[in-house]
């Protein structure tokens, strides 16, 4: 399979940078040194919820809300609108299966109807092309397909472009709030250390990936 | 001073109660204990140890459950008015109170979202920390127009006071020699970006009267050796205050009044420990203590202290007076005047505006500041042409587009991907947040029939903005669009909005001073008229909420009231 290297690249780097919090609180009271003050009593846990794990499985099951047939063809989808460059892109981090967690646990039903209903409307288009499915298209087909709905155009209406849009800000949310897209594709830096209101900008720069926790 | 700080029974008179445990609460305790009080503090809530109990700090969205959004189910349940807070998210919900525990009601027609941080510490480690004086203009308003009765203090009265609590929290910002807004002991202020800094100038140029400063905040931008010894050390610029800060780089309770506080080995504090009312003894008309039910069991305890100060929250302290009824104060202790509950403000935050700022390619920023600017209230002198009474100040911050923005854009595949990267255009926005008037129709009172899990009758709200409020952001609307094209922005546009009152999380008033005991509850220190030693000291204690952020005049209106209360007890007169 073409994307094997890719997803073994994508696991190793999540592991590497893997830093705890409780790193994160170790190497803080050895910067506070003498001044720390000490807390009071005893407090609760930590209690870290758990994240998403992103799979490197390539062998695709049904998720919470797509069947594999689904989860496959949102995979292709997510590595047309974001590709591996010199970073991975959006399939190779398993924005998919994100998006079908994530849609299942913090969207509404409608939200995840529109987007079972646009996977429905993409494979039939390709059938009108005389293929069985959208995966089965040529890579050139596909991306025609794609930018068709994108733009409205041809057999797309307005409605079904929105749709689309909504559907690439799951996997635009799903993509740049991954590590790899937080942290290799654009910048992120986890404590700045200080704010400066001028640097040096130049096209080739990234952008931050953040800037701050709710926006 | 570790041992025993947290108390459950206890049959001790305490010199000094304090309930709630909040930016009030702590000043309150760290001030008695400071005086040689022993003190109790009384928090509805659990333990929130600083450091420790930070659960969501330093977890990128990569790492946190839902990337940062909290699960439907879990919404529904328990945070349907919490998530109309912007801090509400995947790595504060734990610091949010829980709807489903705590219910009110809203007369119908009416809206009210009531914001609860019911933890040891309370909103201190929610609040966005923007820090204001009040100054001379805003302790006259009432009296100008007729609208509440008068602030029974000036700055000659409270000044002082500022400037004791901004060295100890430590404030950030650039002294102006404004009329309508005292400067404040300062820390530096937070940096500019090139933008905003081209958008002061401009504004200096065609609206002199209107300056555009950065805005000023209880972050430690350059920390004082006091506040290193305090264990705090200089802002890091990661902007995700709200989850907790380890490097204490903010004001909250656990970060600077606490530690003080506890220092002293004056300090008691009984947790989970919800106040359901005030012990009142008719005879020597004082408070001889409070009524609790543990958060937890339910069971009952009483506390006891010669001097009780109420810091519960605007709204949880007068639920706690009107719920302390004896036959001398059927209608809530302390409340012969009448107007317990009523006179309740917030802040208006219903006008938006923005366009796009050409140029500045080369220019970015590092760092993730933590506050915007602040354009003050410029409507500081009344003028009847206005159409509406008072004014508003704007907020407001420049930013250049990341990918949250630029995702909308048409396009797929490595170009799309490649446009996405790079930062985006500069944009620049104002918002207003306005003052809101005090009428006596807006108002708070208990339930007759509906109570909470721990018995006490809930809250009704009856809050409503007229005309004067609505009038108001229209012109914040119209003024912000106008003022950001005179400045040559592109894209312009703005509109009022109609977010319900509460959701600012300013609630003032309900308790307010005065210096007429029939029309008022707390005299010009914020001690009770009918009880000596009953103080309220938060923001129920406003008589007018003017523009700035209160929680500032919170800090000052506390540690005032405890110096004169102490001085009170020493001349035999409490």
């Amino acid at each position: 399979m073409k994307n094997d290297n890719a997803s073994t690249t994508a696991s190793a780097s999540i592991r590497t940078n893997e830093k705890s919090r409780r790193h994160f609180l170790k190497g803080f009271t050895t910067m506070l040194g003498g001044v720390a003050v000490g807390s009071l009593v005893t407090g609760n846990a930590i209690s870290v919820a758990m994240a998403y794990v992103p799979s490197n499985d390539n062998m695709l099951t049904d998720g919470k809300i797509f069947n594999k047939n689904q989860l496959v063809l949102l995979k292709q989808i997510c590595s047309i609108v974001i590709p591996k460059t010199d970073t991975l892109g959006a399939a190779e981090v398993d924005t998919h299966g994100f998006i079908d967690n994530q849609l299942y646990h913090c969207h509404t039903k409608e939200d995840q109807n529109t987007v079972l209903a646009l996977l429905t409307l993409i494979d039939s288009r390709a059938k009108q092309q005389g293929s069985n499915s959208f995966i089965k298209l040529t890579a050139k087909q596909q991306f025609q397909l794609l930018t068709e709905l994108d733009l409205g155009e041809h057999s797309f209406d307005q409605i079904q472009r929105a749709d689309f849009k909504l559907l690439k800000q799951y996997i635009c949310f799903g993509y740049y709030t991954s590590e790899v897209g937080a942290t290799q594709e654009l910048r992120y830096d986890p404590v700045p250390g200080g704010f400066k209101g001028s640097i040096p900008y130049k096209k080739s720069d990234p952008t931050w990936a953040t800037r701050g926790l709710f926006n | 001073m570790k041992e025993q700080v947290y108390i459950n029974k206890s049959s001790e008179v305490y010199d000094a109660i304090v309930i709630g445990s909040g930016i009030s609460g702590g000043w309150a305790a760290k001030e008695f204990c400071e005086r040689g009080y022993k003190t109790l503090m009384i928090e509805r809530g659990g333990v929130v140890e600083h450091r420790k109990d930070y659960s969501g700090e330093n977890t990128p969205l990569w790492k946190q459950e839902h990337r940062g959004k909290v699960e439907n189910i879990l919404v529904d349940q328990q945070h349907n008015i919490q998530k109309q807070c912007y801090a509400f998210g995947n790595a504060t919900k734990q610091l949010f109170g829980n709807d489903r525990d705590l219910p009110y009601t809203t007369k119908p027609g009416t809206e009210f979202s009531w914001i609860r941080g019911n933890m040891l510490g309370g909103k201190s480690l929610l609040w966005h920390r923007q820090t204001y004086r009040l100054g001379e203009y805003d302790f006259n308003a009432n009296k100008l127009d007729g609208y509440g009765n008068d602030w029974p203090i000036r700055t000659k009265d409270i000044e002082k006071w500022y400037s004791h609590v901004e060295i100890h929290a430590g404030i950030s910002g650039s002294k102006e020699n404004l009329p309508n807004l005292p400067d404040s002991e300062f820390l530096p202020p937070f940096e500019m970006m090139a933008p905003e800094k081209a958008i002061k100038a401009k504004f200096a140029e065609l609206y002199p009267e209107r300056p555009l400063i950065m805005g000023r905040t209880a972050h430690l931008t350059k920390p004082s050796k006091l506040h290193i010894s305090q264990g705090r050390v200089q802002c890091q610029a990661r902007n995700e205050c709200h989850a907790g800060c380890s490097y204490g780089a903010y004001f909250s309770t656990q970060s600077s009044t606490l530690p003080a506080a506890a220092k002293t080995g004056n300090l008691h504090i009984a947790p989970n420990s919800v106040v359901h009312s005030l012990i009142y003894d008719e005879k020597t008309n004082r408070v001889k203590g409070v009524r609790v039910i543990d958060n937890n069991d339910l069971s009952e305890r009483e506390y006891f202290a010669k001097v009780i100060f109420v810091c519960a929250s605007t709204i949880g302290s007068t639920q706690i007076l009107m719920n302390s009824t004896s036959k001398k104060f059927p209608n809530g202790i302390a409340n012969s005047s009448g107007v317990l509950g009523h006179y309740l403000m917030d802040h208006n935050y219903n006008s938006v505006a923005s366009g796009d700022i050409d140029g500045f390619e080369n220019e970015y920023y590092s760092g993730r500041r933590p506050s915007g600017l602040m354009m003050p209230n410029f409507y500081y002198k009344p003028d009847p042409k206005r159409g509406f009474l008072r004014g508003y100040a704007l907020g407001a911050s420049a930013y250049r587009e990341g990918w949250d923005s630029q995702q909308h854009q048409d396009g797929l595949g490595v170009e799309y991907k490649n446009k996405i990267k790079q930062a985006g255009k500069w944009r620049f926005g104002l918002y207003a947040q306005g003052e809101m008037l005090p009428r006596f129709e807006n108002q708070m009172r208990l339930h007759p029939t509906l109570k909470d899990k721990w018995g006490i009758p809930q809250i009704e709200f009856d809050v409503r903005y007229t005309e004067n409020e609505q009038l108001m952001m229209e012109d914040a609307a119209e003024q912000s669009i106008k003022m950001l094209k005179a400045a040559g922005l592109k894209n312009v546009s703005g509109r009022s909005t109609h977010r319900p009152p509460g959701i600012a999380i300013h609630e003032l008033g309900t308790a307010r001073m005065g210096r007429d005991p029939k029309t008022s509850i707390l005299n010009g220190f914020n001690q009770s008229h009918d009880i000596p030693n009953l103080f309220v000291t938060d923001g129920a204690s406003f008589c007018s909420s003017a523009v700035q952020n209160p929680s500032l005049t919170f800090m000052a209106l506390t540690a005032r009231a405890v110096d004169y209360a102490v001085k009170e007890v020493a001349a035999k007169r409490i």
